[in-house]
């Protein structure tokens, strides 16, 4: 909806937000295109998990909080092992960790399908959604639907259930799959391979705005490989720093228009910071397979990327590593260790991260001598990435004011799903405030 | 259907997160109609992406969700859909649940089978009106309910629906 002022200003407002996880809203006000006023407003009805998961179990987090989201389950289910096990002082075999990598690889090959052919695409191609798109190009549908029940497949063999896995727990899993039972999954996920290199082809072709942010990117770095359940944390100027120091790096501050906390790294000092798939690629695209690192540059990607439409590009680009990894894990899984290490409570302060498929999900969590939960603290990946969006729409606001109202609308959603937000993740506080129109 | 995949009877699908209060009504109603109708294949289910696999090669379908329309908490919506029914309107049946991919809901995947031509030949959307999504709260009282009245009404029809196949193909 828009409002034309007297005085010549504007107000864009989009009450509901289409084709993102959760309910959010958008409020541009615009005047000779300057940008007076900028916020995304999320208003799903706030998480009560930081309060709710003190006085539980230590062995409790990787099941409660895979409930905060129906789309990243695991990444809240890595972020809390690691950091409980970390509070205990207990390392998991490279056996588990291997394992964990192929859940996490099962969740990103479901969540960035979904969001690139469901969510994003249909803003490329010039469709309301996805319903409109199948009726022109099915096959690119089915190619999508197919990827993500590969996703789901691998879930629900490794984590016993695709939406909310249920064989994760602290110190491992409760059973670790058989060589056979991988192996049955190998065929769909070769196709899925195929299929993502497909992916990078056809979103390779689409036209991109002219746009790019200077953002500090903030991701994580393993050891070795591309991140995605693990590593320590990295950004573009080099103010990288261990996991456990997240709690006094980045600030989470609360702003009255939304339900989500703003966070800030190093008290601002940074500029804005953001992570996801752009701050991931920038920061690791040397640790790609030499197959994903070919796909990304016939895609016509560089090193880095910092244009936020192309996101998609490296989402299709992280399909293909997904997809490859767990082929690679598949096949040298021999599944003979223990499914899981004791992890005994102890009193202490444990931090974990991992690389959700929307960005960097940080947990803490203070534990009793008993085990029981004093504190905890969770920061989504979509809390970091809201004052990057409001930028970006305040910048391409500020660019594009002569593009007509309805245009302009659509390129400010668009500039949104750029990120994939995860709004049902992000919000926080009870003074909710029910906008719509 | 040349090629198609075996027509292998009725489908009942609950749609929803069993622990986000009213989201639980669509699995409540299926597990009712399970323990009513042996034989019936029953699935609970909280993503709608994949009712397009779920569904192939049953019919009739019927889909429980729980949904939000301003009617009072616990009406049954009764929606008979198909390949050649009209299009059903994504605004009037959103997704109401939170545990699910709710950036695609349940009207968008029936009208993404529509398209797709994966739509069941007889398919069935109940809602129940829900009014509260409290993380781990029971249903609420109207809507727990509404579980027997919508289950019933379920019944009768998947009964009705094989009625009907048994006619058509006298043994």
């Amino acid at each position: 909806m828009t409002h034309k002022h007297k005085d010549g200003g504007h107000v864009l407002h989009v009450g509901t937000l289409a084709r993102v996880e959760g309910e959010g809203a958008m409020h541009i006000a615009y005047r000779d295109g300057e940008v007076t006023d900028v916020q995304l407003r999320i208003y799903e009805p706030p998480r009560f998990y930081e309060a709710f998961l003190r006085g539980r179990a230590h062995t409790e987090p990787p099941d409660i909080t895979a409930r905060i989201c129906g789309i990243c389950p695991v990444a809240y289910q890595m972020s809390s092992c690691w950091a409980i096990e970390d509070a205990c002082g207990v390392s998991v075999t490279d056996e588990i960790r291997a394992l964990r990598r192929l859940l996490y690889c099962g969740e990103w090959i479901e969540s960035h399908a979904l969001h690139v052919y469901l969510l994003h695409a249909p803003d490329f191609l010039g469709y309301d959604g996805a319903v409109d798109m199948a009726a022109d190009h099915p096959a690119v549908v089915e190619r999508g639907l197919r990827l993500k029940k590969a996703g789901n497949r691998l879930m629900e063999v490794v984590g016993g259930r695709s939406v909310h896995p249920v064989n994760v727990r602290v110190g491992g899993f409760y059973r670790m799959p058989s060589v056979e039972e991988l192996s049955a999954i190998r065929p769909d996920l070769e196709r899925a391979l195929e299929d993502s290199l497909e992916t990078v082809r056809l979103v390779a072709g689409f036209e991109f705005p002219d746009f790019e942010q200077p953002y500090e990117y903030l991701a994580l770095r393993p050891e070795s490989g591309y991140p995605i359940e693990e590593g320590r944390v990295v950004t573009t100027s080099g103010a990288g720093f261990p996991v456990r120091d997240f709690a006094t790096r980045i600030e989470e501050v609360h702003v009255p228009h939304s339900n989500a906390l703003h966070a800030r790294l190093d008290g601002g000092a940074r500029g804005l910071y953001s992570v996801g798939p752009l701050a991931r690629y920038t920061l690791n695209s040397d640790r790609l397979s030499p197959l994903a690192r070919r796909a990304a540059a016939d895609a016509g990607l560089g090193e880095g990327c910092r244009n936020p439409f192309r996101s998609i590009v490296v989402r299709a680009v992280e399909l293909v590593e997904a997809c490859h990894e767990a082929l690679r894990i598949i096949d040298g899984w021999t599944g003979t260790g223990a499914a899981s290490v004791p992890v005994p409570a102890r009193a202490g302060e444990g931090y974990g991260a991992s690389e959700a498929p929307r960005g960097v999900l940080f947990h803490r969590y203070v534990l009793d001598g008993a085990g029981i939960i004093q504190d905890a603290q969770i920061v989504p990946p979509t809390s970091q990435n809201q004052p990057s969006i409001e930028a970006d729409l305040r910048a391409m606001v500020g660019a594009w004011a002569d593009l007509d109202e309805h245009a302009l609308q659509h390129r400010c959603e668009h500039a949104i799903r750029n990120y994939d937000p995860c709004i049902s993740c992000a919000t926080h506080f009870l003074d909710l405030t029910v906008e719509r129109t | 259907m040349t090629g198609g995949p075996l027509v292998v009877g009725p489908l009942v699908i609950g749609l929803g997160s069993p622990d986000r209060g009213d989201d639980a009504v669509g699995p409540a109603v299926a597990r009712s109609v399970a323990s009513r109708l042996p034989g019936v294949a029953v699935v609970d289910h909280e993503d709608p992406t994949s009712l397009l696999d779920l569904w192939a090669g049953h019919d009739p379908v019927v889909v429980v969700d729980a949904v939000r329309s301003g009617a009072p908490a616990g009406t049954v919506h009764w929606l008979e859909t198909g390949p050649a029914a009209a299009p059903v309107s994504t605004r009037a049946w959103r997704h109401s649940g939170h545990g699910g991919t709710h950036a695609v809901g349940l009207a968008e995947m029936v009208e993404l089978g529509r398209a797709l031509g994966r739509l069941p030949a007889r398919l069935v959307v109940v809602g129940i009106e829900a009014e509260g999504f409290d993380h781990g709260a029971p249903l609420t009282p109207r809507v727990a309910a509404a579980v027997p009245v919508a289950a019933a009404r379920v019944c009768d029809a998947v009964t009705a629906a094989r009625r009907e196949e048994s006619s058509d193909v006298p043994r």
